[in-house]
């Protein structure tokens, strides 16, 4: 049963999707009965609590970057590759249409936004050290961690009390981002075989290690950004750092005299995505033809490019970051099209397999990092603990015997 | 619960002439009305107050992520949260936050409501102010707070400063953590509590004061003498009211420091590990173990409460009413 039988209810988060594309689509299809509606709160809580109770299900649901969580229970959902979604298949980045698919083949997610990681910098303080400044400069000059690292250190002995970097957290996750493995195969089992997340691991080690993380751990606003960190945007202590396209728009909000400083890049340690999410219909939509020919009109390129102007959204489909509406010159970044420098990025992103397990773990190994960074922790010692609470959560899960 | 013996009575034991059958139908239509009228509480109650409890205790038995079918796992939670280090500081985080907490706030409330018992001016304004933190949205004041406590630019710390005392790392470290939250639930309570407090203060007899006053005992004598004493069932009521909040501590922190508890899980309480374990994680039945499990501590804390309560009173001021 749906929430609304007789309509084509459509469950999206607050900030998850442009108001005036909802508006058209709402009268596009009038015939339908098209309503979207707004989740307060939590969407995945409500959307666990409806699939467990069989009722008040949305015909269409937004789903986060952990859609694997759904894999193995395909069968509350819709095959979208039985409604013409193969079809549509070649106007979306492949590794994104991919990570919507289970391992057998089954569309469960339609892609809505992507994040591509990105290096932002802060083009007058490289410049006041001495130091490239220019978008393309930058990204010759810091090909690598080891060699932004080594550059972090020059704009320190430059400039000091400044920092290069945010914390470790956001060296190993976008560490992680750029791997094409990360904790699990598709097939659900666990690569015993964890070397390259040690790597991400000792490289955040590093820089905190060589003084270049500014570690604001702790202090953190409703939506979970830190106020120390908007502070350090705002003087210009925080001279970079490595995110997905996502976090410009808490820069340009928490910082707007910072407005013109700013220039993106390719970031150190190559292309990695990190964040998107999804449209999927649920298996209780009485008529999911009708579903999905919404779904595909509200993710057609010129949707998507609103949903990137209006609220962030970076689209997953090339055509859209091609419009002409989000690629002109920002001027918050110089007048540079930020647009072009991400839709590059995310051009070159690989596949990787984003497990159920893989938030929890994540965290499970940055909350270790920062009692390293920020408690004095013995890394050897914070590796293990993380390594053995993961083990010991996996078992307990069955995942692992 | 007597009425119901009426219902159950099988009609068809003994043979009984018609209008005895009459009456006891009449009987059982009379108690009808006071039947559906105390029927939403308990209908209400088992839906939304018993049956959860039920079946998070069968849940705490599964295997489940909230999509696919449950395994059951049989008590494998249990020895899991037996061993879990995270279970274990939690309860500790819990206590210790809770003590940081409630023995400021309590000796703060019992000034405050002194002062307020004796001051002439502003007595409502004063009582009104008191009052404005307990009905303040958590989360706005969590936004506040966080401002703040915060490490580097926050404003407790740039104060610090003037006065020379260095910076304290509020949400970085794990003994700040806990007295950041503690402050919170301190600003938070003790105008509650001086409110309660002030009550009970009015109620006291007078006479015992009238008596102490040409007897020449010292202010100071009077209050812990006196004052203290009588005040003891009310000390008692802020206390067990303080314990039931203390063990649920849980937006401060969520708030403040996000699912994980912050630095070290040093804000990670009992209801917080809970909420993440179920909520963030998604693993409800290990969620459903930890909430039994947290269940029995509460257990614990209330035998501890009731045997506080029902101890024998010492020191007690014998007043008029007792010597006749």
């Amino acid at each position: 049963m749906t929430a609304n039988p007789g309509h084509l209810t459509f469950w999206y988060t607050y900030n998850g999707f442009s108001e005036n594309v909802l508006k058209a689509a709402r009268k596009r299809f009038a015939a339908d009965k098209f309503v979207p509606s707004q989740v307060s709160g939590d969407l995945t809580q409500r959307l666990l609590a409806a699939l467990a109770g069989g009722a008040y299900l949305p015909d269409i649901t937004m789903i986060g970057d952990n859609i694997s969580r759904y894999f193995g229970d395909s069968d509350r959902f819709v095959n979208m590759n039985d409604h013409g979604a193969r079809e549509l298949a070649g106007g979306y980045l492949p590794w994104k249409w991919h990570a919507g698919a289970t391992p057998d083949g089954f569309q469960l997610g339609f892609p809505i936004d992507i994040g591509p990681a990105a290096l932002y910098y802060r083009h007058d303080i490289f410049e006041k050290a001495g130091l490239p400044s220019e978008p393309d400069d930058v990204a010759a000059a810091v090909p690598t961690w080891e060699k932004y690292f080594t550059f972090g250190e020059r704009i320190r002995d430059k400039l000091p009390g400044r920092y290069l970097i945010t914390d470790t957290k956001t060296v190993f996750t976008y560490s992680m981002a750029q791997e094409r493995r990360k904790y699990f195969t598709p097939e659900n089992t666990y690569l015993d075989d964890q070397s390259h997340v040690r790597l991400a691991w000792d490289r955040a080690v590093e820089a905190f290690g060589r003084r270049l993380t500014a570690g604001f751990g702790g202090s953190q606003t409703a939506g979970g950004q830190s106020v120390d960190r908007h502070a350090a945007w705002n003087t210009g202590q925080e001279v970079s750092l490595v995110n997905a396209s996502w976090i410009t728009g808490e820069i340009k909000q928490s910082a707007p005299g910072t407005a013109g400083k700013w220039r993106v890049c390719a970031p150190p340690g190559g292309p990695g995505n990190q964040g998107g999410s999804f449209l999927a219909i649920t298996a209780a939509c009485p008529d999911p033809q009708a579903a999905f020919d919404i779904i595909s009109w509200l993710q057609n390129p010129a949707n998507q490019a609103a949903n990137y102007a209006e609220i962030g959204l970076f689209p997953s489909g090339p055509a859209a970051a091609d419009d002409e509406r989000i690629t002109a010159p920002d001027p918050f970044f110089g007048g540079q099209s930020a647009v072009r420098v991400f839709a590059d990025i995310a051009d070159q992103v690989k596949y990787a397999y984003f497990s159920p397990w893989d938030i929890t773990l994540s965290d499970t190994y940055t909350d270790e990092l920062t009692n390293v960074e920020l408690g004095g922790k013995d890394p050897e010692r914070a590796w293990r603990d993380a390594r053995n609470r993961i083990e010991r959560l996996l078992r307990r899960q069955g995942v692992l015997s | 619960m007597t009425a119901t013996s009426d219902l159950d009575t099988p009609a068809t034991a003994v043979p009984r002439p018609p209008a005895e059958d009459a009456a006891r139908r009449r009987r059982r239509w009379r108690h009808l009305p006071q039947y559906v009228a105390v029927s939403p509480f308990f209908i209400l109650f088992a839906v939304f107050g018993l049956y959860p409890v039920f079946y998070s205790l069968y849940l705490s038995l599964q295997r489940w992520d909230g999509v696919g079918p449950m395994k059951f796992v049989g008590l494998e939670n249990f020895r899991y949260l037996l061993t879990d280090s995270q279970f274990w500081d939690s309860i500790a985080n819990t206590l210790i936050i809770w003590v940081m907490s409630t023995v400021p706030m309590t000796v703060l409330a019992l000034l405050i409501a002194l002062g307020l018992n004796s001051s002439v001016r502003f007595k409502g304004a004063l009582r009104v102010a008191y009052f404005m933190p307990n009905v303040t949205s958590i989360v706005a004041m969590s936004l506040v707070f966080g401002s703040i406590f915060s490490g580097e630019f926050g404003i407790l710390n740039w104060i610090l400063d003037l006065f020379g005392l260095g910076h304290v790392p509020w949400l970085t470290d794990p003994w700040g953590i806990r007295c950041a939250i503690a402050i919170m639930i301190i600003w938070r309570w003790t105008g509650y509590n001086a409110i309660i407090f002030l009550a009970g203060l009015q109620a006291l007899p007078t006479d015992v004061y009238e008596a102490a006053r040409v007897d020449g005992a010292s202010p100071v004598q009077t209050f812990f003498r006196i004052t203290l004493p009588l005040l003891r069932p009310v000390l008692l009521f802020s206390l067990v009211m303080s314990a039931i909040g203390g063990l649920q501590i849980f937006t401060e922190s969520q708030v403040l420091l996000g699912d994980r508890g912050g630095p070290g899980g040093a804000g990670l309480t009992m209801v917080l590990y809970f909420y993440g374990t179920a909520f963030a994680d998604n693993d409800f039945g290990y969620g459903a173990a930890i909430a039994w499990g947290i269940f029995v501590v509460v257990v614990l804390f209330s035998i501890l409460n009731w045997r506080l309560v029902q101890r024998p009173e010492r020191g007690r001021v014998t007043t008029k009413e007792d010597a006749r």
